[in-house]
């Protein structure tokens, strides 16, 4: 395998009380090497949450704001990564959107250049890429940019701002997960356990489309990877399960793990026909060049779409191994919120 | 060599009509079993290498209509028809693909083909390949095809040289093995006449025989062919069209197959054009789907390219020995259409895109895109109204933003699957051997039969059916006699 840098003395996380910066920061902490965690919170009670996670130094700020990237990084020294993984994806306008995506994204990567951080870690997303042209077709490492509305423009803004970055001379690599899974997961995760529960999910066409998942462990495993291997410096990885799966075993094998875990399921299904995703795609785009956003609308549109990836350039050049699969990962964000009380 | 001009009044044991990948093979295999067999051939006799390849000269003289066909459709799509001895194998770019195993093993199953053994196509194969001088470039990759070679190269995706039916000399350049240098001269040798300048209006039916054809001559003479079979292999579109005239009924026109391709003109900083040849190399990383190759990029053809969004694009036009075309083909899961209309020449041609056609058609120009900017590209100009110069990666999301297919100049030049062969009978317009359902002597072998388009260059998958076909006919012939 690929040559591994040794843990930084610093580590410095954004968006560390999201979903993935949450995962991450429980793996970091577990980690005796990693000496010192900084970690960037968007609000007081965010960061008195963090606080009791156990010994780490917090920020509170606005990514979109451009001092707040310089404030995070002023005394960090050269022994210092950076993982970024604040972003917003559900917004309320499409404005913060390009406040936060791409905005942030470019304070904290020229922050970063002037600070002269040993490595920046940039988590992208699908979105920059749109969707597959037909169900059989994946996504290779190197694609054409093709943005999925206000969300995917605003990211691929932010991936040209850190390779543009990169020709200035900082050290970055970008990590590209699709649609995450597990424990930490926002309320709208448990909307989609209990459509699947209620029978009601909804499945656009014959369901044979197919969809990248990533287990936030896998995630986790794929960013700290990323961060610590050398050659990895102005790439882009996909960072995702094993293989895509397709909607029609997505929602068996959630429903599969909901029964397991003792719940009751419904057996109907709901089937959309997929003109009335394509009717949600077209809503979609008019409420977002009206500068709104609908989450429903915009979930719906996608759900018709295949939006499979291709892990193999991570797999040989990171060393990048998903050990979870759909099933257990499902088990385990199960489990996770009947623990934290979440009724599903 | 009996090249004999048409009379008005002819007779042949076997009449061929048409002399492309199709007919061709057809007439030498039936020629060498020992029939007495007739060619007939609307166009000329040209030979190899007296008109320069891909010039304006030889789509006036070999292209049926000038180049200039059009299945209609939204968006219509621009396809071309060779119309001279040899047919499409004197004017394409000579790419030798051996039928892929898993599209002969979804044909035998689909379409009910009796008898198709794989073995045996890939026998036919086989002598097709050392008949056509089949092999690859000798020396290094030309500008054109080195491009496709390096973008690939750093996108990691797959890519290979494509052979060619082509004699290279010491020198380095080629002569294409086409019909006229290869199955024709053997047919004629082993006494098969041919004549050329001679179109077949219709064959005269009665009940489910054919018993002659009548005919125009160059000179608009009427005539009469009389035989006792006939061969029809005029290529995709002619051949049902001919069946159509003819009142033969049945699935005939109902289903024509292409690979629909966009373009894509790219500029490089060194002289990447070579005006006469084109790029050998394809990038089959999506295959089959969709694929990249290169395109003939006369200046001609290079300027037709920058039309689309002339304002812009026009300024190119100079630098046109920097400018090389490409192409993004697709498999199509759309259909299409001829049909002939009463009193009128020609047929009308339709085809239809679906909605996964064109955003494939849309992902495959972008993907091309991006291999051009990997490979070196300065700029690329992508064929479709309203699209920008694409300079860098950003540009790739601008240009997607603005692609529709109804902007894009779309165009094909592989067409088939209009009589597909099979026991089907509810799709099949001929048996499983060629002869078409419901008549006891009207054979087609051509590109008709190709129950789909098979996803790579036809021509070697045509030319190994029409020979197995054809051999199939003589062995009965020969039991009967």
């Amino acid at each position: 395998m690929a040559e591994r840098f040794a843990a930084p003395r610093t580590t410095v996380v954004t968006g560390a009380s999201g979903w993935l910066g949450r995962g991450l920061v429980d793996r970091l902490l577990r980690d005796p090497a990693r000496a010192h965690l900084k970690l960037l919170a968007h609000s007081t009670a965010e960061a008195q949450a963090l606080a009791s996670l156990g010994d780490v130094e917090i920020v509170i700020g606005d990514i979109g704001r451009p001092d707040t990237a310089r404030r995070l990084l002023y005394d960090v020294g050269p022994d210092c990564d950076v993982v970024h993984t604040a972003g917003i994806i559900h917004p309320h306008s499409t404005r913060e959107f390009f406040e936060i995506n791409a905005n942030g994204t470019r304070h904290l990567v020229e922050a970063a250049t002037e600070h002269g951080i040993r490595r920046l870690v940039h988590v992208s997303s699908n979105s920059p890429f749109g969707t597959n042209p037909h169900s059989k077709d994946t996504f290779r490492a190197n694609e054409p940019y093709n943005p999925y509305y206000g969300y995917g423009l605003s990211k691929m803004q932010a991936e040209l701002a850190v390779f543009e970055a990169v020709e200035r001379g900082l050290d970055a690599t970008i990590v590209r997960p699709p649609w995450f899974y597990g424990p930490f997961q926002p309320p709208r995760q448990t909307v989609f356990f209990r459509m699947i529960r209620a029978g009601r999910f909804p499945v656009v066409g014959d369901g044979e489309q197919r969809r990248s998942m990533v287990y936030i462990d896998n995630l986790v495993d794929g960013v700290i990877a990323a961060e610590l291997t050398p050659a990895a410096r102005g790439k882009a990885y996909w960072i995702a399960d094993r293989r895509p799966y397709t909607v029609n075993e997505i929602v068996a094998t959630v429903g599969r793990a909901l029964a397991d875990e003792g719940l009751e399921v419904k057996t109907n299904r709901v089937r959309v026909p997929a003109l009335a995703a394509r009717t949600a795609e077209f809503g979609d785009r008019i409420v977002q060049r009206l500068g709104r956003y609908q989450q429903q609308l915009h979930v719906l549109g996608e759900m018709n779409h295949t939006i499979a990836c291709d892990i193999s350039a991570a797999a040989a050049d990171l060393g990048y191994e998903p050990k979870v699969d759909l099933y257990d990962g499902m088990r385990a964000s199960i489990r996770w919120c009947k623990d934290e009380g979440i009724e599903l | 060599m009996t090249i004999v001009s048409a009379a008005p009044r002819m007779e042949a044991e076997v009449l061929v009509i048409g002399s492309g990948a199709g007919g061709a093979t057809t007439a030498a295999v039936l020629a060498e079993a020992g029939l007495d067999v007739l060619v007939v051939e609307e166009g000329e006799w040209i030979a190899q290498g007296s008109i320069v390849p891909f010039s304006l000269e030889q789509m006036d003289r070999q292209y049926r209509a000038g180049g200039v066909t059009v299945a209609l459709g939204l968006p219509s799509i621009a396809y071309t028809e060779g119309r001279c001895a040899g047919g499409g194998t004197e004017i394409n770019s000579g790419l030798y693909r051996r039928p892929p195993a898993d599209v002969i093993d979804r044909w035998t199953r689909d379409f009910q083909i009796a008898d198709l053994d794989y073995d045996e196509v890939l026998t036919i194969a086989g002598e097709v390949e050392e008949a056509l001088d089949v092999g690859t470039v000798p020396g290094p990759p030309t500008a054109p095809s080195d491009v496709l070679r390096r973008g690939a190269e750093r996108l990691g995706w797959q890519h290979g040289e494509i052979p060619r039916w082509m004699k290279y000399t010491n020198g380095g350049s080629g002569v294409r093995q086409s019909m006229t240098r290869t199955y024709l001269p053997r047919a004629m040798t082993a006494g098969a006449r041919i004549a050329t300048g001679c179109r077949i209006d219709s064959l005269d039916m009665a009940g489910g025989s054919a018993r002659s054809a009548a005919t125009t001559l160059p000179d608009g003479r009427r005539g009469t062919i009389r035989f006792r079979d006939v061969f029809v292999c005029g290529g995709a579109i002619q051949s049902p069209a001919l069946l159509q005239r003819s009142r033969i009924d049945g699935p005939i026109g109902r289903s024509l197959a292409v690979h629909p391709t966009v373009k894509l003109a790219a500029r490089f900083a060194d002289e990447v054009n070579v005006p006469d040849d084109v790029a050998v190399h394809q990038v089959k990383e999506f295959a089959p789907e969709l694929s990249f190759g290169g395109s003939a990029s006369q200046p001609g053809l290079v300027a037709l390219a920058l039309s689309d969004q002339w304002a812009t694009f026009s300024k190119a036009i100079t630098d046109w020995r920097r400018i090389s075309l490409y192409y993004a083909a697709i498999t199509s899961e759309g259909r299409g259409r001829v049909r002939t209309i009463r009193g009128v020449r020609d047929p009308i041609v339709t085809y239809g895109l679906t909605r996964r056609d064109r955003a494939l058609l849309g992902s495959g120009l972008a993907r091309l895109g991006l291999l051009m900017l990997e490979a070196g590209a300065d700029e690329v100009y992508p064929s479709f109204r309203g699209a920008p110069i694409v300079r860098t990666p950003a540009d790739l999301a601008t240009m997607n933003r603005s692609f529709s297919a109804g902007k894009a100049s779309v165009m094909t030049v592989h067409l088939c699957s209009t009589i597909p062969m099979g026991q089907d009978m509810t799709r099949c317009g001929a048996d499983s051997f060629g002869r078409v359902h419901g008549t006891d002597n009207v054979w087609v072998n051509d590109a008709s039969l190709l129950p789909t388009a098979p996803g790579v260059n036809p021509q070697g998958t045509v030319m190994a059916f029409a020979i197995r076909n054809a051999r199939r006919f003589a062995a009965k012939e020969h039991r009967r006699g």
